[in-house]
């Protein structure tokens, strides 16, 4: 370590390989550590999901939804349905068809769920009102969060 | 005025200048195996790191777990890549553990005045051990919960305990949510604790006594004849380093080539998937106790098996009790043998149990 | 006594009076009376012990019904057993009804001449026609049923009239079923207590005691002139439609008299199949009125489905040759045969779209257990599934270019889903790119180090 101490790695009249190797270790470390700080820094970020989407998942904005409409939106990996009554209330339920797991859809006519594989009809409390469906469909919890048209629709299992 | 002159203005650091000056590891043929306990204690440091930022997203219910490593893994920044180092490393360390223990057993470093470090690292490898089996069940996937009742069906063979044990472990007579909340515990706070314990006096005991000769080696020198040394630092240090590395580029390797799979929802009412055995360090037990006899001698086989397994851990703790010709620096062939023995056993019950139907 | 329609409380009181009369009038009369006489003493004087307060209707038996009081005594089992299922659980008795009600008589004579008395409308064991004619005199007056069942139909008689049961009961022929053959006599129980012969699971055993019995339903014959087949519940049985009613529970499922009438029963014309099966299966209906097989296919859709044993629909179905229907009439090899093309065409986009999802579904799969979020692709396969239904049922229309357009909307998804797939597949190469960079940095450092501790070692 006497030796070469003014003069830059470079530049000195013979190349010192000392010096060069510990400049390269010293990169070797870092960009490893970097390899490895970067992904964790990432980690440690929230990811824009929020949290596993198993009991509760959100279904869109009140103001979206207008009176006599309805809405499909993703809980887990099934769609559901979430339904504003003429009335203003906010209903969800499971959108799966339990006939043959068509997707059902609203019919704002008769106020009605309606599937249109095989005519299956259901009234606004899931229940099978005609067709070959043999259950009801399954109705979901419905809670607020926020304030008048901005508030968020938090759809949850129980 | 550097950091190391500011500290010592205030904390008298001329003790560990010292030691670390003077450190010295002996150098001969067979010190490569040196290193396996540094790159036991790496991969452990690497699953603590992991598994705390793991642990900041997992759930440990029955209803959440699965759900929150498949977020982890496929919602998470490089989550896939956290689990996966962490599902990896887990394995090497038991690996490592397993090569530093038989490296330790052969080489005769558990002879006086070495008892009390082989003490602390077997129940350090039993803990090891622990750990791998309670954090398996932690995703709460299908082959994990069938392995989960087999081992803790397993724990309820043992005699006059076995069935207050099983309940202990499982938190009830059914491997439940209950279950995962227990083994969750384990593996993040009860062994943790006793394992850092248990490592500080481990790594206190090896510094104080610095590194064992080999019985055969050390043998071989001439009264008053020692050994040259290699400086502590920054030789060994950086070979210590340099072992860690090729650690961590098997890591990598691995998680690259062979990623770890999410694998199905556990669902306890589903049939036990046919051909379900536990992870490959409790293969070779798990494959002999399937090969004992029903009944041996009007004892039930299982029970047999469990109790010998048990005998074997105890005598495993007080080999260096056991083994007098080594502490009295003479060779032991008898427990050369024992090692190769159990080496051998080991490999091929392992082998055998993973490719039996 | 009368044979009334009064209110049951009034009833209930003139009972109670009746009562006391009675068994003042049978004491004086005691001695001089003949054996049958000192039986129904005997049984009347425990009655009396043993239910003080006087008769209601529900406790057994009434000392004012002396009817069942006689009868359950009798050894001929003809007598005895409709008293004894009278006597249990019968919707009409729990309404305050009693044997002369439908019978006439006298329930309050203790010998059988008087209470047989024909000056008292006794009627016997009703036959025939006169069995409908004693239960629609209650059952089709609206007036009087609206104080027991306000909802219940009163037009059964009349459906029944129509039914070819009703039109051969008029011809005479006493082998039909009645009133009484379907609903029973005695122990007759609501059409929604589980235990009727008319509760939906049952209806198609009630129906099978005549026409599954090749003795009884010899000499019929179809308006055709084929003799009236005895297999329809055997055909039944293996239906879909019976197997949803009896292990699946559901009682919306159709039976025989869903397709066939309650009390109008008749085989649905030919003509009309569509409609009967339409009334459930809308669309289809609604899709097979469109198509070119309307006007062809005398039988709708019993051609292809058949009428009693409707079996599970299968896509192997739709071919114009091999197993498939359509090779009934269409014949695959002929080239001008164009209803054999539509098929081939048809069942060509709807294999394609089923295959399409299988496979996607597979790569969605590898790459979920990989690790790779898959939630949108898994709704969205959901929807690819919901097109092939629909295909499916536009099937009926027989239209290829409608089934097409519908599997073509199937298509879409799935490429989208594919395309998905594939990037999952990209990102999962990526990340072993990257593990793989790391590597490669890591390898450096390792060889760095060796060089280095060479380094410091040459020079000691």
């Amino acid at each position: 370590m006497a030796d070469n101490f003014n003069i830059p790695p470079f530049a000195a009249s013979h190349f010192d390989r000392r010096t060069f190797l510990d400049a390269l270790l010293a990169v070797g470390f870092v960009s490893t550590a970097a390899a490895i700080a970067y992904p964790v820094a990432r980690y440690l970020v929230p990811p824009a999901s929020g949290e596993p989407a198993t009991q509760t998942a959100v279904a869109g904005r009140v103001g979206a939804l207008g009176l006599n409409a309805a809405a499909i939106f993703k809980f887990g990996s099934k769609p559901g349905i979430v339904v504003r009554t003429a009335e203003g209330e906010i209903r969800a339920f499971s959108a799966v068809c339990t006939h043959l797991d068509c997707t059902v859809q609203f019919k704002n006519d008769t106020s009605q769920l309606w599937c249109a594989c095989h005519n299956g009809t259901y009234d606004l409390g899931g229940a099978v009102v005609s067709g070959p469906p043999p259950r009801g469909l399954e109705q979901f919890v419905v809670n607020l969060r926020g304030e008048g048209n901005d508030a968020e629709i938090v759809v949850s299992r129980s | 005025m550097n950091l190391g002159t500011w500290l010592d203005e205030r904390l008298d650091l001329s003790g560990v200048r010292h030691f670390i000056a003077e450190k010295g590891v002996p150098v001969h043929t067979q010190k490569i195996w040196y290193y396996l306990g540094g790159m036991t204690l790496f991969l452990f440091g690497v699953q603590i790191f992991t598994g705390i930022l793991l642990l900041l997203y997992y759930r440990p219910s029955a209803s959440e777990a699965y759900e929150s490593v498949q977020f982890i893994v496929t919602q998470v920044q490089f989550g896939w890549l956290i689990r996966n180092v962490h599902s990896w490393s887990a394995n090497l360390l038991i690996g490592l553990a397993f090569a530093h223990f038989f490296s330790v057993f052969f080489l005769k470093s558990y002879r006086k005045p070495r008892e009390l470090t082989w003490v602390t690292g077997i129940l350090l490898l039993f803990l090891m051990l622990g750990f791998g089996f309670s954090g398996y069940l932690l995703p709460w996937d299908e082959l994990a919960y069938f392995a989960t009742k087999v081992g803790t069906g397993i724990a309820g063979a043992v005699p006059v305990v076995g069935h207050f044990t099983l309940r202990l472990l499982r938190g009830g007579d059914d491997v439940t949510g209950a279950t995962l909340s227990r083994f969750y515990g384990l593996h993040v706070a009860i062994l943790p604790a006793v394992t850092t314990a248990l490592v500080a006096l481990h790594l206190l005991f090896v510094q104080q006594q610095g590194m064992s000769v080999p019985l055969s080696i050390e043998r071989k020198l001439k009264p008053g004849e020692r050994l040259p040394q290699m400086r502590f630092f920054p030789n060994y240090i950086l070979r210590d380093v340099l072992a860690w590395y090729v650690v961590l580029a098997v890591l990598a390797a691995l998680a690259a080539f062979y990623p770890w799979e999410l694998g199905t929802k556990a669902d306890p009412f589903a049939v036990v998937p046919p051909g379900i055995r536990p992870e490959w360090y409790f293969l070779a037990m798990f494959h002999t106790l399937k090969l004992l006899p029903s009944h041996v001698l009007g004892v039930e086989g299982e029970h047999l098996g469990v109790v010998a397994f048990g005998m074997a851990a105890l005598f495993l703790i007080l080999v260096p009790f056991l083994d007098r010709r080594a502490s009295r620096g003479e060779p032991s062939r008898a427990f050369t043998v024992l090692a190769v023995l159990g080496l051998v056993y080991l490999v091929t019950f392992t082998i055998i149990g993973h490719y039996a139907k | 006594m009368q044979f009334t329609k009064t209110p049951i409380d009034a009833r209930m009181k003139a009972s109670r009076s009746r009562c006391k009369a009675t068994a003042a009038r049978f004491f004086r009369r005691a001695k001089a009376s003949a054996e049958p006489s000192l039986r129904v003493l005997v049984v009347m004087v425990l009655a009396a012990l043993l239910f003080p307060r006087g008769m209601a209707a529900q406790t057994a038996p009434a000392a004012t019904n002396t009817c069942v009081a006689c009868h359950a005594t009798q050894q001929d089992q003809r007598i005895a057993t409709p008293a004894a299922l009278f006597s249990g659980s019968d919707v009409h008795r729990e309404n305050g009804f009693k044997c002369a009600d439908c019978h006439g008589g006298n329930p309050a004579a203790t010998d059988k001449a008087r209470a047989h008395d024909p000056a008292q409308q006794f009627k016997g064991r009703p036959a025939g026609q006169a069995i409908v004619g004693t239960c629609a005199r209650c059952h089709s007056d609206a007036a009087f049923m609206r104080g027991f069942a306000p909802r219940q139909r009163v037009d059964q008689a009349t459906e029944y009239a129509a039914s070819v049961h009703g039109q051969q009961l008029a011809k005479g022929d006493h082998n039909v079923a009645t009133c009484a053959s379907c609903h029973g006599a005695h122990g007759v129980r609501r059409v929604s207590d589980a235990k009727s012969p008319v509760f939906p699971t049952n209806v198609a055993n009630t129906c099978a005691t005549c026409h599954a019995d090749t003795t009884r339903m010899r000499g019929y014959k179809r308006p055709d002139g084929s003799p009236l087949p005895t297999q329809q519940f055997a055909d039944f049985q293996k239906s879909v439609h019976y197997a949803t009613l009896t292990k699946g529970h559901d009682l919306a499922a159709p039976t025989c008299n869903d397709c066939h009438g309650n009390h109008g029963a008749a085989p649905p014309g030919v003509g009309s199949v569509a409609n009967v099966c339409g009334t459930c299966h809308a669309i289809f209906a609604q899709k097979f009125g469109t198509s070119v097989h309307k006007d062809i296919f005398d039988k709708g859709c019993v051609e292809c489905h058949s009428n009693h044993a409707v079996l599970k629909p299968s896509d192997d179905m739709l071919a114009a040759s091999g197993r498939g229907i359509c090779a009934t009439c269409h014949n695959a090899d002929d080239k001008a045969d164009k209803g054999a093309a539509a098929a081939v065409a048809m069942r060509g986009d709807i294999e394609r779209l089923k295959t399409g999802i299988e496979r996607t579904g597979a790569l969605i799969g590898q790459i979920k257990k990989a690790g790779i979020e898959v939630s949108d692709q898994q709704l969205a396969l959901r929807e690819a599934g919901t097109k092939l239904t629909l295909a499916r049922t536009e099937m009926h229309a027989f239209a290829p270019p409608q089934v097409a357009t519908v599997v073509a909307e199937g298509d879409t998804i799935i490429a989208a889903v594919d395309k998905a797939g594939q990037n999952g597949v990209v990102e999962l190469r990526y990340r072993r790119r990257g593990l793989f960079i790391s590597l490669g940095a890591i390898l450096f450092v390792v060889v760095t180090l060796g060089l280095k501790l060479r380094q410091i070692e040459h020079r000691a």
